[in-house]
């Protein structure tokens, strides 16, 4: 098997677009990253493209085969990845399998949703399919739903509080005023959300007990890398920019229904994901310099940040809370703002990550972003509700 | 007329493992052959929350959810008739029933509902 490398990155502005259609986010995110590696006009050898919704909420199919042909890329390979709110990491697997096996040897790998063109109502109904359709969907679960379950669980047996779900919400709003791809570049305020009696109003419970800030936003958007093996960066074939390997990747699935699992506070395929990625990598947790995890609900962000073995179970909320989680703490996580912040366009998120993580690694964010002399990180994207996770760690290939 | 809880869940023949909803090895030894089996009695809440951003197909401004066990161990999602979760906790004997839990085209559908026993 060959090392794989990222040469190419981009990303579009997340947020409500409704300028755009969702091929068109696909292409722009695309040229973003072709243009990054220097490929300039010349083709990959396959397109992988990330997308869960584009079925029911553009009602549009075989999306990966419109993209190439919109950005003349023929006659590369394509297909279209879906993996529920994972469907960003999988395609990069599905690309990094295809260049380490000798298949290929460039690979362009966006991820893309346009979400905001239907009502929040149509959107957490679609995002809803994910769950089981006879046991659970019927009853009128919703993703938001079953974190708020697991919330309650988790409060119950590791004394998370609502302070800790604040902080992290408090920290990835304000990393998303630094982040000029953000969807919500809005920093809270405690008083306005937490401390005042207007709380109840402006922060409203939504799944209880979560509230809406310890909610992402229903997003719009696309992310994308290139990729290619190693040895062709060394070469001086493979792009223009540091070039970030791919160290370690990993993937582990669990019961699709919270109620099936011994422990539902248990979060095993994240775990396994990790594990798997850190010792493809000859990493350990206290290795990585940055992660992008999937806070799509507050409490996920302290959850994983205790699977992946950041903290022990039961400190995550706490390390929030006393800025270990930060920029210059223990392990800053979600610099990017997070889902939280950044918004989950959920075909793109998991592409979107890593390109937050590569930027990371070039050193190319601003001072207020960076953590400085970042050398590896790590991403978990979270499909369903926990029972698809994907991991991968990087790390900068120094020139 | 009350109606029967009409799900149905499955005990593995060679562990003994029970499983709803339905899967076609064992979620525990793998074996593929179960015996079905109906919920009995009452039911332990597990875990509950109330939504307030309803997915499209519900027209009303919330909805009380739960996973609960039954006493034959079966564990399964329902909704909780309650006026709010400070009614509600972990724990908790929850009497079940089998009624309409939303509407599609028209017709109403079925399902567990639970509710505080006094």
């Amino acid at each position: 098997m060959r090392d794989v490398a990222i040469i190419g990155a981009g990303m579009i502005p997340f947020g409500r677009r409704d300028e755009d259609t969702l091929m068109e986010m696909l292409a722009y995110a695309s040229l973003k990253a072709l243009d990054d590696c220097g490929l300039g006009d010349k083709t990959v050898d396959a397109v992988y493209v990330a997308n869960m919704g584009g079925g029911m909420l553009q009602h549009q199919s075989a999306i990966a085969s419109s993209l190439v042909d919109r950005l003349s890329l023929m006659p590369a390979a394509a297909e279209t990845i879906e993996n529920g709110p994972a469907s960003g990491a999988s395609a990069i697997k599905a690309g990094l399998l295809a260049v380490a096996s000798g298949y290929y040897d460039y690979v362009l790998v966006v991820g893309g949703e346009k979400m905001r063109e239907v009502t929040g109502w149509r959107a957490t109904d679609v995002v809803a399919t994910m769950t089981h359709p006879q046991a659970e969907y019927p009853y009128g679960i919703t993703l938001p739903g079953m974190a708020g379950m697991f919330t309650r669980l988790y409060m119950e047996k590791y004394g998370v509080t609502r302070e800790h779900l604040l902080a992290v919400s408090l920290k990835n709003q304000e990393m998303g005023t630094l982040n000029p791809y953000a969807h919500v570049e809005m920093a809270l305020d405690r008083e306005g959300i937490f401390d005042s009696p207007d709380a109840v109003v402006n922060n409203p419970v939504s799944a209880d007990p979560l509230h809406l800030y310890d909610l992402c936003p229903v997003s719009d958007g696309a992310a994308a890398v290139v990729i290619c093996p190693l040895e062709m960066t060394k070469a001086g074939k493979g792009g223009q920019k540091t070039p970030v390997l791919i160290a370690g990747f990993g993937q582990a699935t669990d019961t699709q229904t919270l109620q099936e699992r011994d422990d539902p506070t248990d979060l095993k395929a994240v775990t396994l994901a990790a594990q798997k990625a850190f010792e493809m990598a000859k990493l350990k947790p206290s290795d990585i310099d940055v992660a992008e995890l999937h806070d799509a609900f507050t409490i996920l962000e302290i959850a994983e940040s205790e699977h992946v073995g950041f903290f022990k179970k039961g400190e995550g909320g706490k390390a929030a809370v006393a800025g270990k989680t930060r920029l210059g703490g223990q392990i800053p996580i979600n610099l990017s703002g997070g889902l939280k912040a950044r918004g989950h366009p959920v075909g793109a998120t998991g592409v979107a990550q890593v390109v937050d993580i590569v930027w990371q690694l070039r050193h190319e964010l601003p001072k207020t972003r960076q953590v400085q002399k970042a050398r590896h990180g790590l991403t978990v994207n979270f499909g369903g509700f926990g029972n698809n996770v994907l991991a991968f760690v990087l790390k900068r290939v120094e020139v | 007329m009350k109606k029967e809880i009409a799900i149905t869940a499955y005990k593995c023949k060679k562990c003994g493992k029970i499983h709803y909803p339905y899967h076609d090895r064992c979620l525990a030894c793998k074996n593929r052959e179960f015996e079905p089996l109906k919920p009995e009695g009452d039911a332990k809440l597990l875990a509950y929350t109330a939504i307030f951003n309803l997915p499209w197909g519900f027209d009303q401004r919330y909805l009380i959810l739960g996973i609960a066990e039954f006493e034959n161990h079966i564990k399964a999602m329902g909704q909780i008739k309650a006026d709010s979760v400070d009614q509600l906790k972990t724990g908790m004997l929850l009497r079940p029933s089998w009624e309409p839990i939303r509407v599609q085209y028209g017709e109403d559908v079925y399902g567990l509902k639970f509710e505080p026993v006094e």
